[in-house]
This record gives C-alpha cells, sequence and structure tokens, in this order.
C-alpha cells in the first residue's frame, strides 16, 4: 500500500545509459548524479556497476550505467552484462551517449538498442569537439531519421545536460507508447525477418511487435545466449524456410550479413547528417602518436610514464603511511591504554585492543594513501587515452609471456604494493587476462617485504646488500614469467584473448571524475579490508596470547602452531619453530616477520619506554606530522624529476636481532629465508583484493597453493644445492 | 594478401574475413567489414600489433589477428 502512495505522489522512473568506451558515458553520469552515484559491481562479475537515485521535478529517477560496450553481441562479458539488464529488467528508458566525433560506428550501437525497443533518448555528447573539428551535424535529421529526441551535451563542462534532464521528464509525462516505431534494413532482410515473425507469434504471444522483430533477427543472427534462453530449437529450419535467398544472394554467413545491415543504417544516417570539412586538419592526437608511438621514442617514454607514475604514486603515498603508521602505533595506542586503564580494564583487554585492534586498524588504514594515489593515476591514464597506447607498446614482450599489453602496469605496481596492482588489474577487459596478470603479482616484491631482505642481508652479507636485492627482484621476475607460462598451459589452455582495442582520441579527464573514481575506491577497500585484516589481527593476537596467561612465547598457540611448521621448513635450512611463527604472522604483512623475529628472538627488545600520557602533545605531534607529511609529499614529488634514490631504512634498533640471527641462520639458510619470504604468500589484504575484484576466494587460494611451492621448491633447491657444493657452513 | 602484411601508409579495401567466432564478431562489431577502407598506421616499436585507421577512427590489433583480413591495395 505504501509502496503504491509512493509511486502515486512520484513517478519512478528507470533510466540506463548505454554508449561505447570513451563516449564520455562515465563523464556524463558523474555530472549528473555527482556523489550520489554507488559504485559496485554486476553480480558475480568483476565488471563495475554504478547507479544513482534522485529526484528532479516530480520524478524519482534511477540511473543505472551500463558497461561500455561496442555492440550487444555476445563477445564480452560487459557486452552480456548491458544485454542481460536490458531485456531482463525492463528500464524505461535507454539513454544512448554518443560521441559527436565518431559519429558512425557509435550508431551501430544505437541500432542496435533500437531493435530491444525500448525507448531511447540520444545525448549526441562530445559535441565541442566535432565542432572544433568543422563537423556540421544535423540534429533535426537524426531525430527525424530514427525517429527519436537528440540532445547536444558536453559533458566535460556540464553542457545539455538540463535540456537532457528536461526531455527526460517530459517523456515521463507522455502516455507510454506501446509500439516503437521500427528500423528497416534492405527489402530482402526485412522480408525474411516479417516471415520469421509471423512463424513465431503463436508461440511468442506475450511478446508484443518490437519485441518480435527483435527475437526474429536474434535467431537469423543466430545468437546462441538469446536462442537458448527462448528455447529455441528450429533455427535451421527457420532459416531454410525463410533466408534462403539471403545466404544465396549473400556470399556470407547470417551473422555478417546482419552486422552489414546494421551498418548499412549507421553509415548511410551519418552520411546524411554529418558534413566534414572538405580538408581535414592534422589533429592533436596525431601529432602526440608520432611521438608517443614513435618506433625508437615510444618504448622509453613509455618506460619513463611508468616510472613517474610509479614514483609520484609511492612518493606522494608513503610520507602519509608514516604518519598514519606513527598516529596509530603512537598518540592512539596510548590514548587507548590509558582510557581503558582508567576504567580499571583487566591487562589482556587493554593488549588486545592496543595491539590486536588498532594494530589491525593501523595496517587497513596505512594502505589508504597509496590506494587513493594509484586508483588517481590509473584513472588518469585511462581517461586521457595513453592507457590504450601503453598496452599497444608493451603488447609484443607481454603476449610473449600468454598476457596483455595492459598487464604491464599492475605488474609494475607490485612492485611497489601489491594491493593496488591486483585492483589495477581492472583495466584488462578479458577475464583470464585479469586473472593471469593478478596471479603472478604477488611476484613482484613488493615494498613489504623490504625489511625482510634488510635485516637478513646486513646481517650475512654486508657491503653486498645491493647485489642480494636485485638478485631477489629478479628471482621474482623470473618465476612470475616461469608460473605465468605454467598458468597459461593449465587453467587457462585452449583460451585466446584477443586485442582488438580502439585507440581513442587523446582527451584531458575532469578533475571531477577523477576524483569521485577515487574516492569510490579507496572507500570500498577501507570497508571491506577493515572487517579482514581486523579479524586476523585479532586472531594472531589470540595466538599469540592464548593459553591464558601463557610466559613462554613457544608454548603460545603462535609457537605451537611454529613448532608444527617447523618440520616443513627443516629440508629448506630454517626448520625451527621462531621462523615458522615469524612467516604465518606474515600472512598479515610481510613486514611484520621482522617484528615477530625481534618478539620472540629478543624478548625485551620491543618494550617501550613508559611515556607520560598528553593529549596536548600528542594532538600536536599529529598536528605537525601532517603538515611534514604534506611537505615531504610535495618535497617527493619534485624530487621525483631531479635524483631521488629509493632507500630503504634499518632500524637501529633492531641490530640486537641482527646478531641473534646470525646465530640462528647460517649464510646458505639466510639466502633460502630470503626467497622464501619474497615467494611464499601474498598477504591477506593483497587476499582481500582478490575477493573484491573476483568476487571469490578461489583465485587467492590457488595463489597461496602457487606461491608456497614455488617459494619450497625453490629454497630446496637453493638450499640443498648449497649444501651439496659445499656452501653449508 | 592480408592486412598484417602491409607498411604503414599503405591504403587498401577489405576482400574477405577468414576467421570464425569470436574475432570475427568482434572486428564486425568494430565495423572491420568486407569493402571497408583501411589504411595502416603504424606498427607497434616492438613490431607487434600495428594500428589502423577504419571509419575514421584508430583501431590495433595483433599481426596474427590482421593476417585473417585478406585485402587489396588501393591506390
Amino acid at each position: 500500500m505504501i509502496d503504491l502512495e509512493i509511486k502515486n505522489s512520484k513517478k519512478q522512473l528507470t533510466v540506463a545509459v548505454a554508449g561505447n568506451p570513451n563516449s564520455g558515458k562515465s563523464t556524463l553520469i558523474n555530472a549528473i548524479a555527482g556523489t550520489r552515484l554507488q559504485v559496485g559491481n554486476w553480480s558475480g562479475v568483476t565488471v563495475e556497476k554504478k547507479e544513482a537515485s534522485f529526484k528532479h521535478g516530480n520524478l524519482n529517477i534511477r540511473i543505472v550505467d551500463l558497461p561500455g560496450t561496442y555492440s550487444l553481441s555476445p563477445y564480452s562479458q560487459e557486452e552480456v552484462i548491458a544485454r542481460n539488464y536490458l531485456i531482463n529488467m525492463k528500464p524505461d528508458l535507454i539513454v544512448n551517449v554518443v560521441d559527436a566525433t565518431n559519429l558512425e560506428r557509435n550508431l551501430y550501437l544505437t541500432v542496435q538498442l533500437l531493435e530491444l525497443g525500448i525507448p531511447l533518448l540520444m545525448a549526441l555528447n562530445i559535441y565541442d569537439e566535432s565542432e572544433k573539428k568543422g563537423y556540421k551535424i544535423n540534429v533535426r535529421k537524426i531525430e527525424e531519421m530514427l525517429r527519436i529526441k537528440v540532445v547536444p551535451t558536453i559533458a566535460t563542462q556540464k553542457s545539455g545536460l538540463e535540456n537532457l534532464l528536461l526531455e527526460i521528464e517530459s517523456f515521463a509525462s507522455k502516455p507510454k507508447n506501446e509500439i516503437l516505431p521500427m528500423l528497416h534494413y534492405n527489402n530482402d532482410l526485412d522480408n525474411s525477418i516479417k516471415n520469421v515473425v509471423e512463424e513465431i507469434k503463436p508461440a511468442y504471444e506475450y511478446l508484443n511487435e518490437n519485441k518480435l522483430r527483435w527475437l526474429a533477427i536474434k535467431i537469423i543472427e543466430g545468437d546462441e545466449l538469446v536462442l537458448k534462453e527462448f528455447g529455441i530449437k528450429n533455427r535451421n529450419e527457420l532459416i531454410n524456410q525463410f533466408c534462403g535467398h539471403l545466404i544465396k544472394g549473400h556470399d556470407s554467413d547470417l551473422e555478417s550479413l546482419i552486422a552489414d545491415a546494421r551498418y548499412g543504417i549507421a553509415t548511410g544516417l551519418s552520411h546524411e547528417v554529418l558534413e566534414k570539412p572538405k580538408i581535414q586538419k592534422e589533429e592533436i592526437t596525431e601529432k602526440i602518436d608520432r611521438i608517443v608511438l614513435n618506433r625508437y621514442l615510444g618504448i622509453p617514454i613509455f618506460l619513463l610514464a611508468m616510472w613517474l607514475m610509479f614514483k609520484l604514486t609511492f612518493d606522494i603515498a608513503n610520507p602519509f603511511v608514516d604518519l598514519i603508521d606513527g598516529i596509530t602505533a603512537g598518540p592512539m595506542n596510548r590514548w587507548f591504554a590509558f582510557l581503558l586503564a582508567s576504567i580499571n580494564s583487566p591487562a589482556w583487554f587493554i593488549s588486545l585492543v592496543t595491539d590486536g585492534i588498532i594494530a589491525g586498524v593501523g595496517f587497513v588504514l596505512v594502505f589508504v594513501p597509496v590506494i587513493f594515489a594509484m586508483m588517481f593515476f590509473i584513472t588518469f591514464l585511462e581517461g586521457s587515452g595513453y592507457m590504450a597506447r601503453a598496452a599497444f607498446v608493451m603488447d609484443k614482450a607481454m603476449h610473449g609471456i600468454g598476457l596483455h599489453g595492459k598487464s604491464f602496469i599492475p605488474l609494475l605496481l607490485g612492485f611497489g604494493c601489491n594491493v593496488p596492482s591486483i585492483y589495477a588489474t581492472r583495466t584488462l577487459e578479458n577475464e583470464k587476462d585479469k586473472i593471469l596478470t593478478s596471479l603472478i603479482v604477488p611476484f613482484m616484491s613488493c615494498g613489504a617485504r623490504l625489511p625482510v631482505y634488510v635485516i637478513f642481508s646486513s646481517a650475512f652479507f654486508p657491503g653486498n646488500g645491493g647485489f642480494i636485492l636485485w638478485l631477489l627482484y629478479v628471482i621474482g621476475i623470473g618465476v612470475a614469467v616461469v608460473s605465468g607460462l605454467i598458468f597459461k598451459k593449465t587453467l587457462f589452455k585452449g583460451e585466446n584473448s584477443l586485442f582488438i582495442m580502439e585507440l581513442p582520441p587523446y582527451r584531458m579527464p575532469t578533475m571531477k571524475s577523477l576524483m569521485i573514481h577515487t574516492w569510490e575506491k579507496g572507500k570500498h577497500f577501507l570497508v571491506k579490508a577493515g572487517t579482514y585484516i581486523l579479524a586476523v589481527s585479532i586472531f594472531i593476537w589470540f595466538l599469540l596470547n592464548l593459553p591464558w596467561g601463557v610466559e613462554n612465547k613457544k608454548d603460545s598457540f603462535l609457537g605451537i602452531a611454529g613448532q608444527v611448521a617447523a618440520p616443513v621448513l627443516e629440508p629448506i635450512g630454517f626448520g625451527n619453530w621462531e621462523a615458522a611463527s615469524a612467516l604465518i604472522t606474515g600472512v598479515i604483512a610481510k613486514e611484520i616477520v621482522v617484528g615477530t623475529m625481534a618478539e620472540i628472538y629478543v624478548d625485551n627488545l620491543d618494550e617501550p619506554e613508559k611515556e607520560e600520557l598528553s593529549f596536548g602533545n600528542d594532538i600536536k605531534e599529529i598536528g605537525i606530522g601532517f603538515y611534514d607529511a604534506v611537505k615531504s609529499a610535495g618535497i617527493n614529488i619534485s624530487s621525483t624529476f631531479s635524483i631521488a634514490t629509493i632507500t630503504a631504512e634499518e632500524d637501529s634498533g633492531l641490530s640486537t636481532l641482527k646478531g641473534v640471527i646470525q646465530t640462528k641462520f647460517t649464510p646458505l639458510a639466510a639466502i633460502s629465508f630470503m626467497i622464501f619470504v619474497l615467494l611464499y604468500m601474498p598477504c591477506i589484504i593483497t587476499g582481500v583484493a582478490y575477493k573484491q575484484e573476483f568476487g571469490t576466494w578461489k583465485w587467492y587460494g590457488i595463489s597461496l597453493i602457487n606461491g608456497f611451492g614455488a617459494a619450497w621448491i625453490l629454497s630446496l633447491i637453493v638450499y640443498q644445492g648449497g649444501l651439496l657444493l659445499g656452501f653449508g657452513g | 594478401m592480408n592486412l598484417s602484411q602491409l607498411k604503414p601508409g599503405s591504403k587498401s579495401r577489405i576482400l574477405k574475413i577468414g576467421s570464425v567466432g569470436p574475432l570475427k564478431r568482434r572486428l564486425m562489431d568494430m565495423g572491420v567489414l568486407v569493402g571497408e577502407e583501411i589504411i595502416v598506421e603504424k606498427i607497434a616499436p616492438m613490431g607487434d600489433p600495428i594500428e589502423i585507421k577504419i571509419k575514421n577512427y584508430k583501431l590495433s590489433l595483433r599481426k596474427k589477428e590482421a593476417a585473417e583480413i585478406e585485402v587489396e591495395e588501393c591506390v
């Protein structure tokens, strides 16, 4: 009842927004919906879904952004999603965003949308650019020929959007037309369609004329998904009966015949309505491409761009990472400890809150700056059009190991942090490419592994630290290549991805689009990752502190787990419970391995001095910290353009740990241990990223097995091989 | 002659698309149809893929994919 009343007072209207990739669809939706946009995933798949509900006049408008597609044929996941939505969810209206600079190809999708028999409103977008090119588009004529409304828009300047909303309003106020005007192809084809319609009509009485015609076209086209959905088994008979002359007259299959017919309309229409200048001047895109895709300059420019992005991402983020780390580990920790102590909480509870919960929250928060910075740059690369060029330049090399040109960027980011790089795989269109890339990302040695390398190499190979580091990175890349090839031959056997990719014109993405995208991603991560990390962090705390009142770390659950796991590590050189326990805690993040070792090996190392609690000082500290972070982000950005070197800091407090490690490991075991840490498993936060991107824990599971297997085997070869060669001492 | 054999700058017309299945459908969706004119714009620095201009926009494809497209050069 209540529902009905709302419907009566305000009219509900669902609008699906469809269009080609690079048609400015996202910008248009961002401009209309702004912060009301809700970003999620289409159920069960990795494709992003955006929607927004808002009031306009006496309308409740719900806008659903369909994935950008060139067509509605079932070639890609995006196309299937867009199609299923349009067919099953029956939106009231389609807003078709059309790139005015690329009318013909965009109209091909328009024709397919019109076949569906859903009312359509066209937003003729990027109108400014098309005018700048000297194009004259006769908008009235498009309206006449397609019998739809057309609104010129410039989404980047918010121009024409009011008109678009007005048209949506006036559409809603008009009585619904049951049957929409239908497009006509050529006489031969139209006749065949008509005949098929007559034939199937009795069986599909519930479909109106538009839908029947659409179904007939799909039958002739041989669209398997639709045939299956409607239970049509007699396609061959229908074709033989009604389309024989089409096959004979046209020396090709019916699928391309329909595509030809659609393009026939698109081409014909664009010839009719579009007037191009006689001489087309060279465009800015061609000028840029002449340099960026140049035979000799292409690769250096690409590498430079990647280096810049990598540096900027981590240089901007790092000061904030340190700041957040400092706040959660310092003041926040102290405040909570103080607060809890003042209400007489037991010591174990204070420890749980500070060491378990706050430390866990800290772990999530430190990733936020990196995720934000990375999403910002990735969105910029995609929006500007350079991403497609990067893929074009790198494809040959990446294709050699079964990947796609676009795989390079996530892999590169992986050297900073694996988490954003799993998210970055979303720039890949093909599901298989996405998964394959994300499976080898964990072999890119991330920054969190550095503390382990630093401690071990400085303990055992002082003076050769640089070489050891280099060696570890190279081993990681090598293992990535090999395991990529293995995956390609096993899990993804026979699947061949295509590289048919548009190189869109260069465009400046709007700040608003960049911000919305970046913000959405960061927010999503915070919420999702927060929950999991918190759980794992608390779990590890319990492992360390159970059974109750445990004194010796060896008798804690973690110590016991370490003792159980130790024999597995025996053949690779470090079969002791201390190392095993440290490795287990590394599931949160690999740098913790060092922390746990310190805690276990050096019992009183980390006992912090009791500091006077002062809120005033803490607030001041945070304030100064923030100022410093902004300042050093600024300095980092400027130093990116001069000389900047990555330095691995070494905590002086850990020198005691170094001494202990020297007695517990042989140099050979140390190398084996470093290789093991490099490969053994992606951390839980990376796991959350897998879950978020692919909607299942399956790929994280495979990644864990793959990582552990590779780590163990390689460490075994190195350790046992080393022993045989007499490096055992 | 097929598309993968052409040099940058050369203009040709599509005679036949040899492949079947997803590749063919994708090519059709992108406007790569029989009778269409193609200009080969560039070859990637490592020799593959190639960039073509068709229907007044730029498209890239691997040589292996281009080899499925039979063309005749036009002047």
